[in-house]
């Protein structure tokens, strides 16, 4: 399975080591900008309006054997939420092949 | 070893186990010169062999084709997994119809033979010409070594062809070699200090040897019109040092190709380690400590690296920076130095024994970005003992200092400092850090590098081409001190050398040691202490907090205390991050730096009327701050009571010493009830006034200032809770009036207390002030913006207004705000070029101001525009 979450750039240090906690080793982290439900709003500064429109996200992509999918859901829901809006979002998907490219492994053994 | 014969299999073994012979001899000498040799060595066999199968039997018959090694290959110079470069230089196009099948049969059996073959076609004619969209071409064929066939055609190739080449493109030459040089060095960051270099292309590495050699070949048969040899066009330190560099470098090289076995000259941690482990380049092959073999590594980079810029540097024309400069040629050599091209020479090395003409010339490269030459530093190098063992008295060394940081090349001028010496000899605390490797993920120099990077970084901004650096580029014009930002990122880092857990705190241990040596005022070296001890502050906020909470903001606008030292982090952030690697800066970290900057400075000048000292709430730890500066005999209790309601930005705003020096003038009140005092620090003037409040009062001292013609381009209004007024106003004096008579200073002072106590009518100011002053022409348009904010402060309506700065814009303000019945309870004035950026904190009877009395303030200061 694929596990897609937006989250809090505040709580990707926590989040990444929940996850190593509960024996989930690679995955890949991008900078993002965006906004769901919590949409920006609009500073000034020094007279000079600035957009705070697209906020600061962090993305966290698995691929994960099913039998750790729901333990990395939890861990995420559980050390990423802070209650407040704008603590993101998980997505879940369904990956038909992995292949290692160093050595061409498929399957579960390539994760 | 005898010549093997087809077939192919033959080959392939012989090509294998010659391969592995030479490795296994490496492996033995680790001698990288003896195994580069040896390889291009068999690879002239393997051709040998392989051309008398497809071109022809007895290779004395060829006519016309001549095979011709280039590049490493014809330097005998194949690394164990380099590409081989190979010309076919064909007389004419006849002959090459005749022999284009067998040339194409060698290639096809080198790529069976899996080496990684890069032939090249040529007439011998297409060699005479510079060949401007090839440079790589042309550059290799400089290294043209005769293999196979003709041998008149190779003899005309680098007797004829060859020097009628760069005798017609020498200077294109040398301006694509310097482009390319200049383009990689870019890419890799300008520094030799990589923490993980690649062994070819890093400055100071093998290609910059090249470099070396390559500039010293074109310039030799350009001058003399014949080939040349290193001990030709080298001088004889520098061939030594090149020569040992190269030993280093190849034995460190092959060691990488072999251990990898592939074509990988990045240099790893691990690398690092293992080479080290086994001795690699260092003396009698003895294992050491990787740390230490980086910093051999290190030191032949920095002569590799010194070389080639500077024989580049020599061989081409100085940018138009510096030519202006030689009109400026007998104020130069006054200084006892010259620059030629883009280096800088001593003309008499005896001179820098003299410390402040050694000081005036990092000073010069400071301002003009000239590079030392190999010599110049060498001089200086030699002589630092006689300067510093002597015990001789150095110059003020902060003025120095402060004038190199401040310089636009102020990072080049310290790299030559650090590279000749001095600067470890000025600062001994900066020696830890020299080449120090901290190994980590994601730093990529060592810490003496990413120091004098950092610095650049905020230099840089001067240009700033993208959108994301714009705004670190206006806080960086509007610093006060830049100096300070300057002094506190080149040694935030020193603790890193120093035994102890916390690098922090071992470079605040070493600061107060370069404190020792600088004539810091007290608070500009608190200012100091602030940056190093919360130089990860902002970093850490970005990270682990959630920078939209209030929450966040406002303890971390607490920390950091007042604007002027947010925008100071907030810089220097930018810097440090910018410095750890080419993409740690992403614009997604630099917009979120950027964010919580603004969030921060709004939040500092939106809640003074909530964020007041109050002794009942525990902050008297400023008054134990403040009470033992009080030279008078007035209690604690006393001083708190002056305190009571300040705003806390007048606390972190002031130094102790100001705070001090204000109390006895609030104490005096009661005798005089208006207390002034200028002061004047280089062109700026401070006007501090303790009052108690009236109508008028900040009108009234705005306007008599600008009458007399004073530019205002910051200010600030607080009032304690006994409503006795602290302003503070600086202003420049644009006339000269009060640096060319010094007593008007007085008259100007008696002026604003005669304004203020009643003795002249604000209409005689303003009488006097509208036939003082005419309207300059603004070279910028700005619109005026009037915003009011009712949720920031829970008793005052914050009056935010930017517009068009102009003589006596304050006056004018403050007067219609008086006018219209508003108390200024707290006022924020400051400038940014020609915008004037107003905070005013409001009541009207002692209450915010109602909608429709903020939207009659608006119609009025509009229309009184």
């Amino acid at each position: 399975m694929r596990i897609e979450a937006i989250i809090q750039p505040s709580r990707f240090e926590s989040v990444k080591e929940a996850l190593h906690q509960i024996g989930v080793e690679g995955m890949t982290v991008s900078e993002v900008r965006g906004h769901g439900r919590q949409k920006g709003h609009t500073e000034t500064y020094r007279g000079r309006e600035y957009e705070v429109d697209l906020l600061p996200k962090i993305k966290i992509e698995m691929v994960l054997p099913y039998n750790l999918v729901d333990g990395a859901v939890q861990t995420i829901l559980k050390t990423a939420r802070t209650g407040k809006i704008g603590d993101g979002k998980i997505f879940l998907s369904k990956v038909d092949e992995a292949i290692r490219i160093r050595d061409e492994e498929r399957g579960e053994g390539a994760l | 070893m005898g010549i093997p014969s087809t077939p192919f299999t033959v080959l392939r073994d012989f090509y294998a186990e010659e391969f592995a012979r030479i490795e296994r001899e490496f492996r033995a000498s680790s001698n990288g010169r003896v195994a580069t040799q040896g390889r291009a060595a068999l690879l002239d066999r393997v051709i040998l062999d392989l051309s008398r199968e497809f071109l022809a039997p007895e290779l004395n018959d060829l006519r016309k084709l001549c095979l011709v090694a280039l590049g490493g290959y014809g330097r005998r110079e194949l690394f164990p997994h380099s590409d081989v470069d190979l010309m076919f230089l064909w007389e004419d196009a006849s002959i090459e119809s005749r022999y284009r099948e067998g040339t194409q049969a060698i290639c096809r059996a080198l790529w069976d033979l899996r080496l990684r073959v890069s032939p090249t076609h040529r007439f011998l004619s297409e060699c005479e010409k510079f060949q401007p969209d090839n440079p790589e071409f042309n550059i290799s064929v400089l290294d043209s070594r005769y293999l196979e066939g003709d041998r008149g055609l190779f003899e005309r190739l680098r007797n004829r062809a060859l020097p009628h080449m760069i005798a017609g493109g020498w200077s294109d030459l040398l301006r694509d070699l310097a482009e390319l040089t200049e383009q990689r060095h870019r890419k890799e960051g300008d520094t030799i200090f990589h923490l993980e270099p690649n062994l070819k292309n890093s400055p100071g590495g093998l290609r910059d040897y090249h470099v070396a050699w390559w500039v010293g070949l074109i310039s030799k048969m350009e001058k003399a019109g014949m080939w040349a040899t290193p001990e030709d066009i080298w001088p004889a330190k520098a061939l030594q040092d090149m020569d040992k560099a190269f030993e280093f470098l190849a034995a460190a090289r092959c060691f990488l190709h072999y251990r990898q076995g592939r074509h990988d000259n990045a240099l790893s941690y691990e690398l690092q380690a293992a080479a080290a482990a086994r001795g690699i380049g260092v003396e009698n092959g003895r294992a050491i400590d990787p740390a230490e073999w980086m910093r051999i590594y290190f030191r032949h980079a920095r002569a590799v690296y010194a070389l080639c810029t500077q024989l580049l540097d020599e061989t081409l024309p100085a940018p138009a920076k510096l030519r202006g400069f030689l009109g400026w040629k007998s104020s130069l050599l006054d200084s006892g130095f010259y620059v030629a091209g883009t280096r800088l020479s001593l003309l008499e090395p005896s001179g820098v024994h003299e410390p402040q003409r050694l000081l005036d010339v990092f000073r010069y490269v400071a301002k003009h970005g000239a590079r030392l030459s190999r010599e110049a530093e060498d001089q200086i190098h030699e002589a630092l003992p006689s300067i510093f063992d002597s015990g001789a008295a150095l110059p003020s060394l902060w003025s120095n200092l402060r004038e190199i940081l401040l310089a636009p090349h102020a990072a080049e001028a310290l790299r030559a400092m650090h590279s000749s010496g001095l600067l470890v000899r000025l600062f001994p605390e900066f020696a830890v850090i020299d080449s120090l490797v901290v190994r980590d993920y994601y730093h990529h120099y060592t810490v003496d590098a990413h120091s004098f990077m950092a610095i650049e970084n905020i230099h840089r901004l001067r240009e700033a081409e993208k959108n994301w650096e714009r705004p670190f580029a206006n806080l960086f014009s509007e610093l006060e001190e830049p100096e300070l930002l300057f002094l506190s990122l080149l040694f935030h880092d020193v603790g890193k050398g120093m035994p102890c857990g916390d690098h922090v705190a071992g470079s605040l241990d070493a600061i107060e040691n370069v404190f020792a040596r600088l004539d810091l005022k007290p608070e500009q070296a608190d200012t100091v202490r602030f940056l190093i001890r919360d130089h990860l502050a902002m970093s850490a906020n970005l990270l682990r907090r959630d920078i939209f909470d209030l929450e966040t903001i406002r303890v971390f606008a607490e920390e950091v205390g007042t604007p002027e030292r947010l925008k100071l982090l907030c810089l220097f952030t930018y810097a440090d991050i910018r410095a750890v690697n080419p993409e740690a800066l992403t614009p997604w970290k630099a917009q979120s730096l950027w964010q919580l900057y603004v969030l921060t400075a709004n939040y500092l000048s939106r809640s003074l009327d909530e964020e007041r000292f109050h002794a009942e709430s525990g902050d008297l730890q400023f008054v134990d701050r403040i009470f033992p500066l009080v030279s008078s005999t007035a209690s604690r209790e006393e001083l708190a009571s002056f305190l009571e309601g300040l705003p806390r930005r007048y606390l972190f705003a002031h130094s102790a010493e100001e705070i001090a020096s204000h109390f006895p003038m609030a104490r005096k009140l009661k005798e005089n009830n208006v207390q002034l005092r200028i002061d004047h620090r280089r062109q700026i003037y401070a006007l501090t006034l303790l009052a108690t409040d009236r109508p008028f009062l900040f009108a009234g001292v705005s306007g008599t200032l600008a009458s007399w013609g004073m530019d205002i381009w910051k200010a600030e209004a607080f009032a304690n809770a006994a409503g006795v007024v602290v302003d503070t106003f600086h202003f420049t004096d644009p006339h000269k009036t009060l640096e060319l008579n010094p007593s008007e200073l007085l008259r100007l002072q008696k002026s604003i207390e005669d304004v203020l106590t009643g003795a002249i009518s604000r209409e005689t100011l303003l009488r006097g002030r509208a036939g003082a002053q005419s309207k300059p022409q603004p070279k910028v348009s700005v619109p005026t913006q009037i915003r009011f904010d009712d949720s920031s402060s829970p008793h005052s309506t914050l009056m935010e207004i930017v517009t068009q700065d102009r003589p006596g814009l304050l006056f004018h303000l403050s007067s219609t705000l008086a006018n219209f019945g508003c108390n200024i309870e707290v006022a924020l004035i400051d400038t940014e070029g020609q915008r004037a950026l107003d905070t005013f904190y409001l009541t009207f009877g002692g209450a915010k101001l109602r909608p429709d009395a903020q939207e009659q303030l608006r119609v009025r200061l509009l229309a009184e525009g």
